[in-house]
């Protein structure tokens, strides 16, 4: 018997707006029709409206999750522009602030599919964790959320040795937590019972969908635009990618947390390899006519922002694509034969980022 | 999010949550308010609903967006009567930096009454429970049918509040005595937040080219339900007259929104040749180009660009 429900924010358990329609046979998926737009704010149009300082701003509210790897993405593409090279200590410092912005995303996204599987006691001990970084982000850059880390050049933060030496021991204090979580996550029954097996990518279909980010390393698919073309500090730096080959749920969450603790050694080798020198390599550089495409690796999978110039200081084309963009895709094959009361841990397990989506 | 259903004596105050379209940031920052102990709604005597027929205080988030509007109203309308609305961050009152684009509809109060402003982009959870707290009295008032009379206590400030080793970027302030009238801040500004006028005796004029008689300065406006407190005015102005200052205690009622600003003047002083108006040179931003000014630079200082001109080359170029 097919019919056909829909599902809104409440139903999926989203932070976000939006609404599915879903095909079912019996009580299981057979088609999923996604309904975005509520988030749609029209950036590609603001951003034009805006100059280029403004778009730092801008852009960091496109997402707030992911809210450090737009401006440091948009500002990089400005700066292979200008012909300017920011100094290795900015290069250190934008990697710290990509980092620590990993961390709480992924720990965000861990957490919210803890609850949804009836894990509450672990869901907010997730968030308890999360909120060492919080706190982190506060005490450096002065918002839990939006860090205000980056500007054309370099960044517009320093971390004195006191701020360096704090949030040292902030990462020596996440150590412990994010490895408990990740055994959790790994091996606990009851989580491995609602998570294995479940939501499942075959890594054939996804490079067909061509996902990104821990969905697809997930899969087997070992592709990190840190790794794969190091920008910033990242060619400085010691990590491996993370992999898992299973493509279901629990392979997602196991990719996110052991980034997050990769994270917080990566956090280490910045604060250890912080060079002394300028944070900025110029206040006002001049900006030429030009283009230049750059990428980066934000929390969810690679990001990739285009910029044309005139030589003024608005942009005359900004676009960029999203990893949420190339992953929504993929829950059609995930949640393919899926029983109705898997959709929501299923969605959340892409950790989709609506505002960035429909932007 | 899960409902914390606890014995308290009174009825909590039932919470639900309208996404208007945010970029999720004041949205994640709730739901550490039902999720991390510390921030917990619980300790005010509240909790989250999903009902919105159960709502008593509906949290706005984001800048109402065309697509986001029906829903959001519907939303509204299903909540009962007697109800608080509360605007979380700077977008639902002003659009924050989403403003003027086609596809926002809102300020939100363009459809329905705001009750109060939680300032910030977004506001850390301490200001969502200091807002909570309000509209939480609020409500408890306005179900009594006191609400005319009703005025919300200030917001009294955590005594144990530890020592912020960092300040957190809250409110931006102005010092009008720094200013140099470079107006580089609004050019940064995303959220279209910092206007400038000229203040003249025949009405105020917004430039100058247009303002007759002789104006008496410059002023500045920031609007701090339309700031996103991203500082970046304040790294951009070279004289420091632009600063972040660490207070996040913002929350007002909804009727106080527009005149919640931050203004200062810039006055005008005779140019010292000719005597007309100019904006003097602060010595914020001489000293910043001079380590040490000369008595020649100081007085350079005192003159229009006319004059200026016939000193160093002895006659006004056209
Ligand atoms: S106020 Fe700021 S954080 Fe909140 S939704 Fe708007 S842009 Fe995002
Ligand atoms: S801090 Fe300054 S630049 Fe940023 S939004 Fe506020 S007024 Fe505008």
């Amino acid at each position: 018997m097919t019919s056909v429900i829909e599902l809104g924010p409440h139903q999926l358990a989203l932070e976000e707006p939006m609404y599915f329609r879903v095909k079912l046979e019996g009580d299981r998926v057979a088609g999923l029709d996604v309904q975005p737009g509520q988030v749609h704010r029209g950036m590609e149009h603001l951003v034009m409206r805006r100059n280029l300082y403004q778009n730092i701003t801008l852009l960091e509210r496109l997402c707030s999750l992911c809210s450090n790897s737009h401006p440091s993405t948009f500002c990089s593409a400005i700066e292979e522009v200008a012909g300017v090279a920011i100094p290795e200590r900015a290069e250190y410092l934008r990697a710290v602030a990509d980092e620590i912005k990993r961390i709480a995303s992924h720990l965000f996204c861990c957490a919210v599919q803890a609850n949804l599987i009836g894990q509450t006691a672990l869901f907010r001990r997730a968030m308890e964790v999360r909120e060492i970084m919080q706190r982190s982000k506060e005490a450096i850059y002065g918002n839990r959320m939006d860090l205000a880390a980056n500007c054309i050049g370099g960044v517009r933060y320093d971390l004195t040795p006191d701020a360096a030496m704090y949030l040292a021991r902030q990462m020596e204090a996440m150590k412990a937590p994010l490895d408990e979580l990740y055994l959790q996550f790994q091996n606990n029954p009851a989580i491995m019972a609602r998570t294995a097996g479940v939501g499942v990518l075959p890594r054939l279909e996804a490079i067909e969908c061509a996902v990104v980010g821990p969905v697809a390393r997930a899969c087997g698919i070992d592709y990190d635009v840190r790794k794969k073309s190091p920008y910033g500090a990242y060619d400085r730096l010691e990590f491996s990618t993370s992999l898992q080959q299973a493509g279901d749920v629990r392979a997602r969450n196991l990719v996110r947390l052991a980034e997050a603790r990769q994270s917080v050694s990566l956090i280490e080798q910045c604060l250890a390899g912080l060079v002394p020198g300028p944070l900025c390599a110029d206040l006002l550089p001049e900006i030429p006519a030009g283009e230049a495409v750059a990428k980066s690796e934000a929390p969810r999978g690679e990001l990739v922002y285009y910029l044309r110039t005139d030589g003024t200081d608005f942009p005359l084309r900004l676009k960029w694509r999203v990893p949420s963009y190339m992953n929504w895709d993929a829950l059609k094959v995930m949640l393919h034969g899926e029983p109705v009361a898997n959709i929501p841990l299923i969605v959340n397990s892409i950790d989709p980022c609506i505002a960035c989506t429909d932007r | 999010m899960q409902d914390q259903v606890k014995e308290t004596p009174a009825e909590p105050v039932r919470l639900f949550r309208i996404n208007t379209g945010s970029c999720n940031g004041c949205d994640v920052e709730l739901a550490v308010t039902a999720a991390v102990d510390e921030f917990d709604v619980e300790q005010l005597g509240c909790r989250y609903t999903e009902e919105p027929h159960e709502a008593d205080i509906l949290l706005i988030t984001g800048p109402l967006t065309v697509r986001a509007r029906n829903e959001a109203l519907r939303l509204y309308a299903e909540a009962p009567e007697t109800k608080v609305t509360v605007a979380v961050g700077v977008c639902p009152v002003s659009g924050g930096v989403f403003r003027d684009s086609y596809a926002v509809d809102g300020p939100v109060q363009r459809y329905l009454p705001v009750d109060l402003n939680v300032p910030g982009c977004p506001p850390r959870p301490q200001a969502l429970l200091a807002g909570i707290a309000q509209a939480r009295d609020l409500w408890r008032a306005r179900s009594k049918g006191v609400d005319a009379v009703f005025a919300a206590p200030p917001l009294a400030k955590p005594a144990d509040e530890p020592a912020q080793q960092f300040p957190i970027r809250g409110r931006m302030s102005f010092d009008p005595k720094a200013c140099v009238d470079c107006r580089m801040c609004r050019h940064v500004c995303a959220a279209g937040a910092i206007h400038f006028d000229i203040k003249g005796d025949k009405g105020d004029r917004h430039l100058r080219s247009q303002s007759p008689g002789s104006p008496e300065g410059v002023r500045l406006t920031l609007w701090h339900n339309s700031c996103v407190f991203c500082g970046l005015c304040s790294h951009y102005c070279p004289t420091g007259a632009l600063s972040v200052t660490g207070d996040w205690h913002l929350a007002h009622r909804g009727g106080q929104t527009f005149r919640f600003s931050e203004q200062g003047e810039v006055p005008y002083t005779p140019c010292s040749g000719c005597g007309s108006p100019l904006i003097a040179v602060a010595p914020e931003l001489l000293h910043a180009a001079f380590r040490r000014p000369t008595p020649e630079i100081e007085h350079i200082k005192t003159l229009c660009p006319a004059c200026r001109q016939q000193l160093s080359i002895g006659a006004v170029r056209r």
